[in-house]
C-alpha cells in the first residue's frame, strides 16, 4: 500500500500505490503509516499522486496517524494530491493541520529546512 | 434517477461513478460544473460510506433529481435510526436554543444538529477559531457528516417511524 522510494537522514518518502482509499482499507493504511514511523523514526512524506478516490474514513486514518507522528516529535507531510482531494481536505480545514506540497521533492526541500 | 446500492464496499466506487455520470449530463450550461461535481462526489461518497457502515443487509435507495435550479440527492434505507434522533430534549421542544445542539467540535469546525420537528434534523456547521489551537490531539477523526454539511446547501435527516426509513436529503444549488 505504501512503497518507500527515498530515505534521507531527516525523512522518508513513501508512495501510496492504491488508487482508492476508503473504509475498507483505512485501518490497514493507518497501520502502515504507524509502522513506518516506528521503524524509521523520521518525518514521513506521503506521495499521494496515484490516489483518485478518498472518503472520510481515510481522512480519519490520516489524522490519527498524524497524532501518532506528533507524539513522536515527527510529522506526516502530504504531497502529490489531486485537486479534488486537496479541495476535500480544505473543505474540512485539514489543510490547517497537514503540511501540503505539490510534489514530494518540494516537500523534501521544506523538511530539510526545518 | 433511482439507484439501488447493495451496501457492499467493493461496489462503492463504481456506484459513485454511475451516479456522477448521470448528474454530469444534467448540469445546466451556466452552472459551475466543476464545483457541482466536486460537491456531488463528496456527498455521494459519504452517503455510500454511511450505507456500508450503518444500513445493514439489503439495499439502500438513492434518488437523484434536478429541476434545473436545485439538485437533490436522497438516500433511503431501513437500517438503525441515526443515534441523534432519540436524543432531542422534548421538554424544551419549543426553545430554539434547545433545538440547536452542538454535536461535535474541534478547533477546526463545529457541527450542529437543528431539530425542526421530532423526527427531522437539519445539519449546520461553523468554522472554529484557530486562536486557541494548541495541539493536533484536539482535532476530530470523524468527518462524514461534516463533509456532507459543508458540501451542500442543505442537509437533513428524517426518520419515518411508520416505515422505519432513514432519509438523508441533500440539496445543491445549480
Amino acid at each position: 500500500m505504501i512503497t518507500i522510494v527515498k530515505e534521507s537522514p531527516k525523512y522518508i518518502i513513501g508512495e501510496v500505490t492504491i488508487t482508492e482509499a476508503n473504509l475498507s482499507n483505512s485501518d490497514e493504511f493507518k497501520a502502515e503509516l504507524i509502522k513506518l514511523l516506528d521503524e524509521h523514526k523520521k518525518v514521513l512524506i506521503i506521495d499521494l499522486q496515484e490516489l483518485k478516490y478518498v472518503d472520510s474514513a481515510f481522512l480519519g486514518a490520516l489524522v490519527s496517524a498524524l497524532k501518532y507522528a506528533i507524539s513522536m516529535k515527527l510529522d506526516i507531510v502530504l504531497a502529490g494530491l489531486r485537486n479534488d482531494i486537496r479541495d476535500l481536505i480544505k473543505l474540512i480545514r485539514l489543510d490547517k493541520v497537514f503540511k501540503i506540497y505539490n510534489y514530494a521533492e518540494e516537500a523534501s526541500f521544506a523538511v530539510n529546512k526545518m | 434517477m433511482v439507484f439501488e446500492f447493495d451496501n457492499s464496499a467493493d461496489k462503492l466506487v463504481s456506484s459513485l461513478q454511475y451516479m456522477l455520470d448521470d448528474i454530469a449530463g444534467g448540469i445546466p450550461p451556466q452552472a459551475d460544473a466543476e464545483d457541482i461535481m466536486f460537491r456531488c462526489k463528496a456527498v455521494i461518497t459519504e452517503l455510500l460510506t454511511n450505507a456500508i457502515k450503518h444500513a445493514g443487509k439489503g439495499s439502500t435507495r438513492f434518488n437523484v433529481d434536478s429541476d434545473g435550479e436545485m439538485l437533490t440527492i436522497c438516500k433511503t434505507d431501513t437500517g438503525m435510526p441515526l443515534y441523534l434522533i432519540n436524543t432531542r430534549n422534548n421538554a424544551a421542544a419549543d426553545s430554539a436554543v434547545e433545538n440547536k445542539r452542538l454535536i461535535s467540535a474541534d478547533p477546526l469546525s463545529s457541527l450542529y444538529a437543528n431539530w425542526e420537528s421530532e423526527n427531522h434534523i437539519r445539519f449546520s456547521s461553523e468554522e472554529g477559531s484557530l486562536d486557541d489551537f494548541l495541539s493536533v490531539e484536539e482535532v476530530a477523526e470523524h468527518f462524514g457528516i461534516l463533509i456532507i454539511t459543508n458540501s451542500s446547501d442543505e442537509f437533513t435527516y428524517t426518520y419515518d417511524r411508520n416505515t422505519r426509513e432513514n432519509i438523508f436529503r441533500v440539496t445543491i444549488k445549480l
